[in-house]
């Protein structure tokens, strides 16, 4: 029973703070552009609006077009119940759940992608060869972050790697796991969530037939995914498993809000890459992470 | 029931099978499901009970006595090859019938029952004298079946290349086995570890071994054949056939000792294999080949697994190796399992729309929605997502890897550097089975052909049903499986049998049941919801553009375009390119073709290279007594110049 | 102190990776000379005592490496009127992940070798190594001339890291010596970019194979 409640709790924490994110975000980015800017709880809106919207389908597409947002959706609720919250732990914790929690992830893009890909559009077809290309070097980044935590801790499960600081290495890891951040969640300098130019989107081209409902769930789910490398990001660096339970969520929220201010100043400040630069800033990413993954080694054995 | 008599019928079905194959297509049906089932059901005994069989009788072929034995490897090798030889059989019965093949089809039959029926030897034979009979037998057995269509050029290349690469390991196979029953004694095999001085013939057994399973880069005949073989054959040689090689390599490492570097070049072997394997596969056009290449990725990741293994036990027995291994073990499985599966998608997307390119395909789902939702949950399963079992056999590898770079032992660097090319890996399959699914089964129709087409019928549908089944199953209930895992391990290394069960499958496996149940909820959701607001249906945005066709479509070559750019250095696409100039532009075009690069820039050169001396050396030759003669003389003459200078000291 | 050096020398190690993966000229010649400005405030933490040869070497290091060498480069690059992009032979992305492989060798290595006990513990020897290795693979995969000059005062900052190991023996006037010389050198090769540049119209050290007769 309390099990069941803390579940029900947590995702609800989840799925209704993710669409904060975005919102923060924009209105950072506003502020630096001396514009008053949208209401910070204007994805709210939209989501309400799409929600209660009808559909535009196209006559190409297959029932994989709604159902593959629904399903990525799932993929990453699912992946936010193994996320632990400090000292708290996950909801659902057991050995090797760190993997588990990158292949949903992974299973989540599979979805977009199929259902983008569904439409047979030429600039749909792009954006997913983007989106899946630059993923490869993103997940070489992560899986070198994890192994990192993993050298630290001595442990396969979220919790445990998550809890103790991340030693010398922090700032390194710090950096890597923002990197790869930005690029999984398309945002500047790989992608711009703003651009309207269908040539040069990732994301934003990926779902430009979606509508009503199905682009709800995209949208949603982006803001969790968003939240759910913010959140990442934060624990593996802050030694929250040290702090109480009060002190831990305020910590969490504070830094959360903080790598919102500095995607926001780095969207303001940063000009999207050309595409042929981004596998080498992906690449700088991953050999933060390879480098602190080689700190925290050297830490164990000096 | 005991095994023995289980593998009885099974053989006397097969046989049956063979000599009903050109007379009554009925009859073979019958008797080679027959086969199969009793195989499955003696090898699920065996791993339930857990005690292996062992048949002795005074037989005696070319010399040495029988010797059949089913233990925990082979009864775990066999239910696959059961479960694969049936569902290829039923297949077949629909896809390559009489009626379409009256020259090809009968023949087939035989020989594929051939195939099975060796094969399932190989697995039972403990005398190194038949595993190379039968071994030699099952090769032969597979090209017929490779060459069934003699016409085609290409499929007639394949099957020399696909022989032609058979026979050096079989070399090196015999050399193996000869060697191993001069030092031994017998050709008796069976658990020989503490003889050190065998330890050396292991790279004679992972050069043969490695070719049948088409390691990188011993892997040069296997795109080809298996892209070329009708495509149950292609399913039961990517499923089965190249896990004979696997087969080979567990055994011989679990019976006779290794060197102490075996496990470290198996596990590099499997790293280069993993992650070449999948850029090869981005860069074809061809849906058979791309699978093909598929097979040497996870031949690499299974590789992997097992190198790990070794080098665990190499060092006393690390726990992790003990998941090392049982990852690569289910990975066989799963990897038998998904790609039969992809194969046979594959085989009825060929059944309906007659070509194997996929630039002409497209928007397949209307006409085969069976078919491509197979594609997909095995494309999914490929990709090792969750909640399939490709997830479950990659996870228990990383778990492997993972704890033997927290035990900071001598394997954690390899370690690190195994578990991020198994990451790369996996994104890269992902990114490729997207580039198909999206391809072939998704869109709007390229070309006419893609048209109109037709699923198939109940009889090639029903294995594809039962192989996804499959595949569900393991990654819904993945702790079903242990027991059969736990076997075959303790068969590989008796240390390894009281081993508790090292990873929380139970708990992954209800995460995974959870999972696909919330999916489809959602999906039913959502479509209600879809439903609920009311559609309406419009074509694609066009960005504008008046005229938009279903050729201006995202190609494949366009869509993995930027992966095959990274790995351009061992790819070596070929490109021919005429672009549109000026304003009002002509025709263009662009071709490009990504050729076997270790066959073209390696092995062929080579071969010339021999060629051309070969010839030079052959003139020598050419019929005249008189310069025999004359050769006679500077012999002579050699010699004793020999003996004057030998006299001399 | 051995901590602040450690962060120092990585500080280093990430402005040898930030020269190879550096597209223009001037990001690489910054790269090449904050990295010499870096090491050149290695004597102060290493020397234990005051001394005011190691405070005039330090100051003299970073003057020259910091700022001297590279407005040199600067003007060449101004004079020659040269195309600020990069030429690679090997791309940027290969060469990042070379110059990185050469790090985890050079850690590696550093920790087989014999060291002393004060060395062992900081990162001077694997430093130097990777910081000699960056160096060699930015001579090797660059065209232009400028960025072969900065391939050549990153292999220097590398000898340099590795002499501070002797730092007690070695007078800090060979190092001075060896600082005059580069200064020279840089000085001489600006002025021979210029020189290409008016003869060949192109700064290609590839085209120099021409000049063999």
């Amino acid at each position: 029973m309390i099990v069941a409640l803390d579940i029900i709790l947590r995702l609800a924490a989840w799925l209704l703070l993710a669409p904060l994110l975005p919102g923060i975000i924009n209105k950072v980015k506003a502020w630096v552009a001396g514009r008053r800017g949208p209401p910070v709880l204007q994805l709210y809106f939209d989501l309400a609006k799409l929600w209660r919207k009808s559909v535009v389908l196209s006559t190409a597409v297959s029932p994989a077009h709604v159902a593959g947002p629904a399903a990525a959706w799932i993929a990453i609720i699912t992946a936010a119940l193994l996320l632990p919250v400090g000292p708290a732990g996950a909801s659902c914790s057991f050995r090797g759940d760190a993997l588990l929690f990158v292949y949903l992830l992974a299973f989540a893009r599979f979805c977009i992608v199929l259902a983008a890909l569904d439409t047979g559009s030429a600039f749909e077809g792009m954006g997913v060869a983007r989106e899946v290309s630059y993923a490869v070097l993103a997940e070489a980044a992560i899986i070198t972050a994890l192994l990192t935590l993993c050298v630290q801790s001595g442990s396969v499960s979220l919790a445990t790697m998550l809890a103790p600081s991340a030693g010398a290495g922090a700032a390194l890891l710090a950096a890597g796991l923002f990197g790869v951040l930005l690029a999984e969640n398309c945002r500047v300098p790989f992608d711009d969530p703003n651009t309207h130019l269908e040539l040069t989107m990732i994301h934003e081209v990926m779902v430009l037939d979606h509508s009503g409902p199905p682009l709800a769930a995209i949208l949603h789910g982006a803001s969790l995914k968003l939240l759910l490398f913010a959140v990442l990001l934060t624990e593996a660096v802050l030694p929250l498993g040290k702090l109480s339970l009060l002190q831990a969520i305020g910590a969490l929220v504070a830094s959360v809000f903080v790598v919102a201010i500095a995607i926001g100043l780095v969207e303001s400040l940063l000009a999207r890459l050309a595409f042929r630069r981004v596998p080498l800033l992906l690449t700088t990413a991953f050999l933060f992470c390879l480098f602190a993954l080689l700190v925290a080694w050297k830490g164990g054995r000096l | 029931m005991t095994p023995g008599w289980l593998l009885l019928i099974a053989g006397v079905g097969l046989v049956a099978g063979i000599f009903s194959a050109f007379k009554s297509p009925r009859v073979w049906l019958a008797a080679t499901l027959a086969g199969a089932v009793a195989v499955f059901v003696a090898a699920v005994c065996m791993l339930a009970s857990g005690v292996p069989w062992n048949w002795q009788p005074d037989f005696v072929i070319g010399g040495e006595k029988l010797h059949l034995q089913l233990d925990g490897i082979s009864a775990f090798f066999l239910i696959l090859l059961s479960v694969l030889g049936g569902a290829g059989t039923l297949y077949s019965s629909e896809y390559w019938t009489d009626k379409n093949h009256p020259a090809s089809a009968p023949a087939g039959r035989a020989w594929w029952n051939g195939l099975l029926l060796n094969m399932g030897l190989v697995l039972v034979c403990a005398n190194g004298l038949h595993f190379l009979i039968a071994w030699e037998i099952f090769t032969v057995c597979a090209y017929f079946l490779i060459t069934r269509e003699r016409q085609r050029p290409t499929a007639r290349a394949a099957g020399w290349l696909y022989l032609a690469a058979s026979h050096v390991a079989m070399i090196f196979l015999f050399a193996f086995f000869a060697l191993l029953a001069a030092r031994a004694g017998s050709w008796e095999l069976g658990p020989m570890r503490e003889h050190s001085e065998l330890a050396p013939l292991f790279w004679l057994a992972l050069v043969g071994f490695g070719i049948k399973a088409g390691i990188f880069p011993l892997h040069i005949w296997l795109p080809s054949a298996h892209a070329n073989a009708p495509s149950h054959v292609s399913a039961i040689l990517s499923g089965m056939a190249i896990k004979m090689g696997i087969y080979g390599l567990v055994r011989f490492t679990g019976w006779l000792p290794t060197p102490d570097s075996a496990g470290w070049v198996v596990a590099a072997l499997g790293v280069i294999s993993a992650v070449l394997g999948v850029a090869f596969a981005l860069g074809q056009h061809d849906l058979k080949r791309l699978l093909a290449y598929h097979s040497v990725e996870n031949i690499g990741i299974i590789l992997i697994g097992l190198g790990f293994a070794m080098i665990a036990a190499a060092h006393g027995n690390a726990a992790w190796g003990q998941l090392a291994l049982a990852g690569a073990l289910l990975h066989v499985w799963n990897h038998g399992l998904f790609k039969a599966l992809l194969f046979l998608g594959a085989g009825s997307v060929l059944h309906a729309t007659g070509t194997r390119e996929m630039s002409r395909l497209g928007g397949l789902w209307r006409a085969l929605p069976w078919t491509a939702s197979l594609f997909a949950l095995g494309a999914t399963a490929i990709a090792g997502l969750p909640p399939l079992n490709g997830f479950v056999s990659e996870w228990l590898v990383y778990l492997g890897l993972f704890d033997a770079i927290s035990a900071h032992g001598p394997a954690a660097f390899a370690a690190i550097f195994a578990a991020i090319a198994l990451g790369l890996t996996g994104a890269l399959a992902l990114a490729c089975f997207v580039k198909v699914c999206g391809v072939v089964f998704l869109g709007l129709p390229r070309s006419e052909i893609a048209e109109h087409v037709h699923e198939c019928g109940w009889r090639m549908r029903l294995p594809m049903l039962v192989l996804g089944a499959a595949c569900v199953t393991i990654g819904l209930a993945p702790i079903l499986f242990w027991p059969a895992l736990a076997t075959a391990s303790a068969a590989w290394q008796p240390e390894l049998a009281n081993v508790t069960l090292p990873a929380p499958l139970v708990t992954l496996g209800a995460f995974h049941l959870a999972l696909a149940a919330l999916v489809i909820l959602a999906g039913i959701f959502l479509w209600r919801r879809v439903q609920h607001n009311g559609v309406s249906r419009t074509g694609t945005w066009d960005c504008g553009y008046a005229a938009p066709t279903a050729r201006m479509q995202y190609t494949a070559g366009s869509f993995a375009g930027i992966i095959t750019g990274w790995f351009d250095w061992i790819l070596r696409p070929q490109r021919h390119a005429h672009l549109p100039k000026k304003l009002f532009p002509a025709q263009a075009d662009f071709e490009e073709h990504t050729p076997e690069t270790v066959l073209e820039n390696v092995v062929e050169p080579t071969a010339s290279l021999v060629m051309r001396v070969s010839t030079t050396v052959r003139q020598l030759q050419h019929g005249r007594v008189q310069s025999y003669i004359f050769y006679l003389l500077l012999g002579l003459v050699a010699l004793a110049i020999l003996a004057v200078m030998g006299g001399t000291k | 102190m051995s901590g602040t050096m450690n962060l120092l020398i990585g500080l280093a190690m990430g402005f040898s990776l930030l020269a190879l993966a550096s597209s223009r000229l001037p990001s690489v010649i910054r790269a090449a000379a904050f990295q010499g400005m870096i090491l050149g405030t290695l004597p102060l933490l290493l020397e234990e005592k005051f001394h005011w040869l190691v405070v005039a070497v330090a100051i003299g290091t970073i003057t020259v490496k910091g700022f001297i060498i590279p407005n040199l480069l600067r003007r060449a690059l101004r004079a020659a009127n040269i195309d600020r992009e990069v030429e690679p032979l090997i791309g940027f992305v290969p060469s990042l992940l070379l110059g990185a492989a050469a790090i985890i060798g050079a850690a590696a290595l550093g920790s087989e070798l014999p060291l002393r006990p004060e060395h062992a513990k900081t990162l001077l020897v694997p430093g130097s190594f990777a910081t000699v290795v960056c160096g060699f693979i930015l001579l090797m995969a660059r065209t232009k001339a400028i960025s072969q000059v900065c391939g050549y005062l990153i292999l220097e900052n590398g000898i340099y890291l590795f002499g501070l190991l002797l730092i007690n023996t070695t007078p800090l006037l060979v190092e001075a010596g060896i600082l005059l010389d580069l200064t020279v050198a840089v000085f001489v090769i600006g002025i021979i970019v210029d020189r290409i540049q008016r003869e060949f119209d192109t700064l290609d050290t590839r085209k120099l194979t021409s000049l063999r007769e």
